[in-house]
Formats: C-alpha cells, structure tokens, sequence
C-alpha cells in the first residue's frame, strides 16, 4: 500500500497540473467553460486524499511497522485512541491531514448555495487559486513530506507516542489548528478571484460563514494548546510568548482583524481592497506559522527540528504575496467611498482592526527578530517574554476598553444612548475603585478589569435597550463572542499578575505556606504495578484557616518506553476563584520531596471565556439563499 | 458633521497618536527586553564586556554535572551544538525541568558573572517533545519539554 498511495498523490499532482494548466490557458482567452472540469476534478482529488488517509489511519490501527510514520509515532502498547490521532502527530501526518482538510472543503464548496450565485469566471478563478495551494500540498506530501515511507527490515516495535502528548487538549488542539488553517484557503480563492472578476462586495456574504467557522476552528485550538500547557506541562502557566505560540497567534489576529473590517465593508461597502488583501493575508500567516514551525530558523522550546520543508515553504509564500498583492492592486472601478466620521461604529471597527495588525505586525516581527538583528549585529537578539508582555498587553487592554462602547455609535455617527453610555463609564470607575481599595493596583490589570466589566455590562445594556436584537440570532453571536472576551480578559489580567508561586524541599510531616493556604506534606506513595509506567505520587493536604480545603497528588511518571525520563503530573484543587495547582519537581530515597504550588486567581475563566467566545460564535452563521 | 477631507485628518492624527504610542512601547520593549540568542562557541567568541543579559542554546555535559538532591538547583557544563570542546560553565537555582539530563538540549537565560565566563542561569528549559527527531547517530533524541 506504500508505494500506491504515493502513486496515488504523485497522480493527483500531475493531474492538479494538467486542469490548472487547461482551464488557466482557456481563461486568458476569455473562456469559462472548465468550471465542470475544475468541480470533478476537485471530488477526484478529495476521494484519492481520503483514501490514502483511510490508509494512513488503518496503519496506525494495526500498527503497521513498516510505515516509518507509523514506526515513529506509535508502539504496540498504545491505546487504540492515542494510535489514531497519531496521524497529526508528526508533520508528514500533519501536511496530510491539513491537505485533507483544505480538500474536503473544497469539495463542500460545490455544493453551498453561496458557490450556486457565482458567475463562471468567478468559479474559474476560484478553482485556479484553490488548485494552486493543493498542488503545493501535493508537492509536499510527495516530496519532502512523505507519509507513506517504507521501512526495511520491519522493526519489531515503534518508538511510541511522547507521554506529553497523550493528553486529551494535545490531541484536539493540532487539528483544530490545521482545520482553521485550511478553511481561511475558502475564503481567501473566494477573496482573489471575486477582485480578478471586478464582483464587487458580494463574496463577502458568501465567505462569511467559512471565516466564522475557520475562526471558530482556530480560535478553539489555539485556547486548547494553552489550557494543555497549564494543566499538562506543570510549569504554571499558559502562555510563553514563544515563537511557536506566538505564530499561531499572528493569522488569528489578522482573521480577526479581517472580520472587523469585513462588517464596514459589508454595511458601508467600502474598503474592499483592504479586505480581499486582509483575507489572503491571513491564509499567507498560515503558512507562516508553519514556516516558523518546521523550518529550524527560530530556535523554540518546541523542537520539531530542521526539516526540508522550511524553503518550499518560503517559496510558496512569496509567490503567493506577489499574486495577492498583484490581484489588490490590479485598478478596478470600484468607488472609492468617502471615509466615515470616526468616531462612529465603522470608524471604531476600522481601529480595532489596526490594533489587531498592529498586534500581528508586532508579534510577526518579535519573531523574526532573531533572524531581522543579524543585518546589522554580528550575533542574533531576541526578543524574551517581557518585550511581549510590555508592548502587547497594553494593546490588548487598549483594545478591550473600546470594545463596550462601540455598539453605542451610530453608523454615521455620535452617541445613540447617552445615558447607557454614562452607565458602562460609572461602572467601570466604580470597578476600578473597589479594586484598588482591595489593593489590586496594577494599573494594567486594573484598566483590564474594568474593561472587562465595562463589557458585560454593555452587552447586557445592549440587549435591554434594542428590543429587536433579542430575537436575531447573529446578535447573539457577535455579542456573545465579545462577553467571552471578557471573561478571558478577566482571567489574564488577574492569573497573570496577581499568581503567588514558592518552591519548597518537604520531609514528610512539615508544612509550607503558600498566600492564605498552607499545605502539609504527608509523604510520597510509590506505585509499580502499573503496566506502563511506575508512579510516584506526594500526597498534600492543603487547608486554609485550619480547615482542609483538599488533598493534593502530584505526581511523576516514569513512563517504561520513555525510561530515561520522568514526567511530572500536576494536580489542582479547581476553583472559579484562586485554583490551587501542584507539581512534585523531584524526591530522594528518605522520601523528602520538593514541590512546586502556585495560587491561580481566576484562571478558569480563560477557559470558560474562550468556550463561550467559540460556542456562541456560531450564532452568527447566516443561511444563503440558493439563487 | 464633518466633510470627508476633515474625517481624514482625524484619520490620520488617530494614526499617528496610536502608532507613536506603539512605537513608544515597542522601542522601551527593544531596549530593555531583548538579549543576545546565542550559541555557545558563539557566546565564548564575543568580548566579555558586550555579554550582559543573554539566551544561551546548548546541551547538557555529562562531566561536572552537579544536581541538587531536591531538584532546586544545578550546576554544569552547556556545551556548542556543534563544536562540543566549547564549553561554559553555567549556575542555576531554581526548578529543574524533569528532562533535564545529560545531552539534552537547552536553553538557558541569565547573565555572565562579573569578571569570569560563568554563566548565572535565571531560567532553564529544556526542549519541547512535539516531535522527535533522529540525531546523526540515528540514535532517538531524548524527549524534554518547556518547565
């Protein structure tokens, strides 16, 4: 099955070259008659990826050795589950699985009614761009990033799957980055290929539903990595602002920046030009991540090592900069429209957006760093956490005090509701004040905390006031999105800054004391029975004003496939208000333990925020009607 | 309220309030936030007066290696990825990652001692398992993860 399923691919590419060269060469005589040649085929090409991923996954089942991927990723002693969410685990899985993503949705795409009102030229240069970023899939998959490699002699036993990775947040989170990333492709051919035919703002209805969706998708998976990292990494936190993190961080903010302007495009129809090259940007950022990722140029904690991906890559996005910025910049006679008063809704959406490319922008840069100081410095600077955390959360926090007071604008203009206004203002003074009487006084978190109250409580007023959003669901998911963002806002300018963290060495019977909370070590319980691994577990009681608030268990692993290393197993008394998280760092043989425990005011409402945020962001889908 | 020429001078004057504060923040965030990403022979070949706060990217030296009992601190020797002769001798205090060992990758940031070439290590991570990759020995890589 080798060497068929690569026939297979290495088939569809040819193929991908032979109609895209075809339906090119007709469309610049002007004929559009390839659209059917173009929809079969991109079912051809999706039924050949699902087959070989059929063969892919049916490997994995059976632990099919002779599959160096398989090989790689697996061992005998796996769980089934863990086995077949293996496929993304490595990056020849990875290219596969997003290809198949990009490929399914192509073929859905036929059948939407929004496809159904395009003219022929649109379709046709919607496949051509489509068809062009599945050959390069292609390309990839039957080059440098073969899944289907064959091993000789067949070993008896695979190397396993990394312990971190078996983890229910690690094995949602890479695909739902990868199905994010593959549903901006929708959009984006939509994007180019409506500006190539001069159809004006009409694909920004059509591409809606898709960005909503891609957005959802990449929103979640980005929360998922993070909640992974604080509940599986056992350092305490969730976030690093490495380059890793931060790549996947950058097309999110432009797909957020791009829906922002999208909406001033659709109900103003103006800026159309910033939208189409927004959208594509936002694909283009995609690969960048992934770039960033596999290409070996910035050194991370995440080593998935140098790979010879790293210049296709860059090829690819070049060229794809040089098409988009040619398709933006192509004269057509749409009407440039008089700008907007600013301060207005349109004119405030238009800010936003700039503060979520700055941001972007920022965030771009502070990773390339490395590689943009070497011009002029003959050794690499980099850019440590505290540069993001200085330049980025005032912008986050400046971003979040607009937020409540834009749906109180008109669209041309001035204040529809004085007294509302007044209202969200006098409660986040009030906010504000109670806090920093508390003796919460960092002005940063303390601005974050009134914004995030100053935006429930519009969203609340905004639903009290305009009757008629309480039953048009759209509302509901635009401003559903936008409370979630306030709980994550909450959550970030309380878990950040106001965390208390010690480390302690404990011989059994002493205690530590940790904010209000003290905890007492009552000794290590060493576990051997278990087939996989060996466990040692600490076992703390923790109280607070002599009353025991829970017991805690640690724990670390030493997993037997993994033998030279050992894994720490946090463990967390959950709370709405200050969760309380444990990490055993090491133990002696008299059983004297060190152990790391940290006070995690509001942590929780990230979680619960981002939720919501993703959740009720499908409210804001809209039918289209078939023409 | 306003013709269109004046809104895009409120356009452009927001602009530039926004992006000198940007600027503002990220050239005090320049100049205070980053450090040299260094290797370490290419630590070892600049002028000790130039090496303040740096990023140090090695692996772990079996030779010297000094572990506290309790996991709380570390002594040893990172040595250059490539050049393993190079090599610095580094201090560290703090939480040791449970992957740390020896040939392990890591990365270190902290400052060099007055004076010496040793390095005070502020933090020490080791390299993430995301995937694994085979060194030229064909030999598995040990696994590590960010602490």
């Amino acid at each position: 099955m080798h060497s068929i399923s690569f026939a297979a691919l290495f088939l569809s590419m040819l193929a991908g070259v032979g109609v895209v060269s075809y339906a090119g060469v007709k469309a610049l005589k002007d004929d559009f008659s390839t659209v059917g040649l173009l929809e079969k085929g991109q079912i051809v090409l999706t039924i050949v990826v699902l087959c070989v991923s059929a063969v892919l996954l049916y490997a994995l089942a059976v632990r099919d050795f002779s599959y160096v991927y398989v090989r790689d990723y697996t061992d005998a002693l796996l769980p089934m589950f863990y086995a077949i969410t293996a496929f993304w685990a490595g990056q020849n899985g990875s290219f596969l699985f997003w290809y198949l993503g990009v490929a399914v949705m192509g073929w859905c795409m036929i059948y939407t009614p929004g496809y159904a009102r395009l003219d022929e030229r649109t379709k046709v240069f919607f496949w051509l761009f489509f068809f062009l970023v599945q050959l390069f899939f292609l390309f990839a998959l039957t080059g440098p990033s073969n899944p289907f490699l064959r091993l000789d002699p067949v070993p008896a036993d695979g190397r396993g799957l990394n312990p971190l990775l078996q983890h229910p947040g690690m094995i949602i989170h890479p695909p739902l980055l990868f199905l994010g990333y593959a549903g901006f492709t929708v959009p984006c051919c939509l994007a180019l290929a409506s500006r190539l035919s001069g159809n004006g703002y009409e694909w920004l209805n059509l591409a809606r539903n898709w960005v909503i969706l891609s957005w959802i998708l990449l929103t979640s998976g980005i929360i998922l990595g993070a909640w992974w990292a604080y509940l599986e990494l056992g350092w305490g936190g969730y976030w690093a602002w490495d380059p890793v993190e931060n790549s996947s961080l950058v097309p999110w903010l432009s797909a957020t920046a791009f829906i922002h302007t999208a909406i001033v495009g659709r109900t103003r129809k103006s800026l159309l030009r910033t939208n189409v090259f927004l959208v594509s940007l936002t694909l283009l950022l995609c690969f960048f991540a992934t770039f960033v990722v596999r290409s070996g140029l910035i050194d991370s904690v995440h080593a998935f090592g140098g790979s010879r991906m790293g210049i296709p890559l860059l090829v690819f996005m070049v060229v794809s900069l040089a098409l988009t910025l040619y398709v933006c910049l192509v004269p057509r006679e749409d009407d440039p429209k008089d700008l907007d008063d600013f301060v207005s809704r349109p004119g405030m959406l238009f800010l936003s957006a700039w503060l979520f490319l700055f941001l972007a922008l920022i965030i771009f840069f502070g990773i390339l760093w490395p590689v943009i100081s070497s011009i002029w410095s003959a050794n690499p600077v980099g850019l440590e956490a505290g540069f993001y955390n200085r330049v980025c959360l005032p912008l986050f926090v400046f971003l979040a005090l607009v937020m409540p007071f834009c749906p109180w604008l008109g669209q041309k203009g001035g204040i529809k509701d004085k007294g509302s206004v007044m209202a969200i203002i006098a409660v986040g003074l009030g906010i504000a004040g109670v806090l920093y009487a508390l003796g919460y006084q960092k002005p940063l978190a303390l601005m974050a905390a009134a914004a995030s109250a100053m935006i429930m409580v519009s969203v609340f007023l905004v639903f009290v006031r305009e009757a008629s959003l309480r039953t048009f669901k759209p509302a509901w998911g635009a401003y559903g999105v936008h409370l979630g963002v306030a709980l994550m806002v909450l959550g970030v300018a309380f878990s950040g800054p106001y965390k208390i963290e010690q480390n302690a060495v404990l011989h059994t019977g002493e205690t530590m004391t940790v904010g209000e909370y003290t905890f007492t070590y009552e000794g290590l319980r060493h576990d051997h029975d278990h087939p996989a691994m060996n466990v040692h577990e600490a076992r703390l009681v923790a109280s607070r004003d002599g009353k025991v608030v829970g017991i805690m268990t640690p724990q670390k692993r030493l997993y037997h496939s993994f033998s030279q290393s050992s894994f720490a197993e946090v463990s967390v008394i959950p709370s709405l208000g200050s969760e309380i998280y444990a990490t055993l760092l090491g133990f002696d043989e008299q059983d004297t333990a060190s152990v790391r425990v940290s006070i995690n005011p509001l942590v929780n409402w990230i979680w619960i925020g981002g939720t919501l945020s993703c959740l009720l962001a499908f409210f804001c889908w809209r039918k289209i009607e078939h023409p | 309220m306003s013709s269109a020429k004046n809104q895009k001078w409120v356009y452009m004057v927001a602009a530039l309030l926004v992006g000198a504060g940007v600027g503002y923040l990220i050239v005090s965030g320049l100049s205070q936030n980053s450090m040299y990403f260094l290797n370490v022979s290419e630590a070892l070949a600049m002028p000790a007066d130039k090496l303040t706060q740096a990023r140090l990217f090695g692996s772990v030296s079996e030779e010297g290696l000094v572990k506290d009992e309790q996991s709380l601190g570390v002594d040893f020797y990172v040595l250059d990825k490539d050049n393993p002769l190079d090599a610095i001798y580094v201090q560290y205090r703090g939480a040791v990652p449970d992957t740390f060992k020896p040939g392990v990758e890591v990365i270190l940031e902290g400052a060099f001692m007055e004076g010496g070439r040793d390095f005070k290590a502020t933090t020490l991570l080791t390299k993430c398992p995301s995937k694994y990759e085979k060194n030229d020995q064909g030999q598995m890589r040990p696994p590590g993860y960010s602490s």
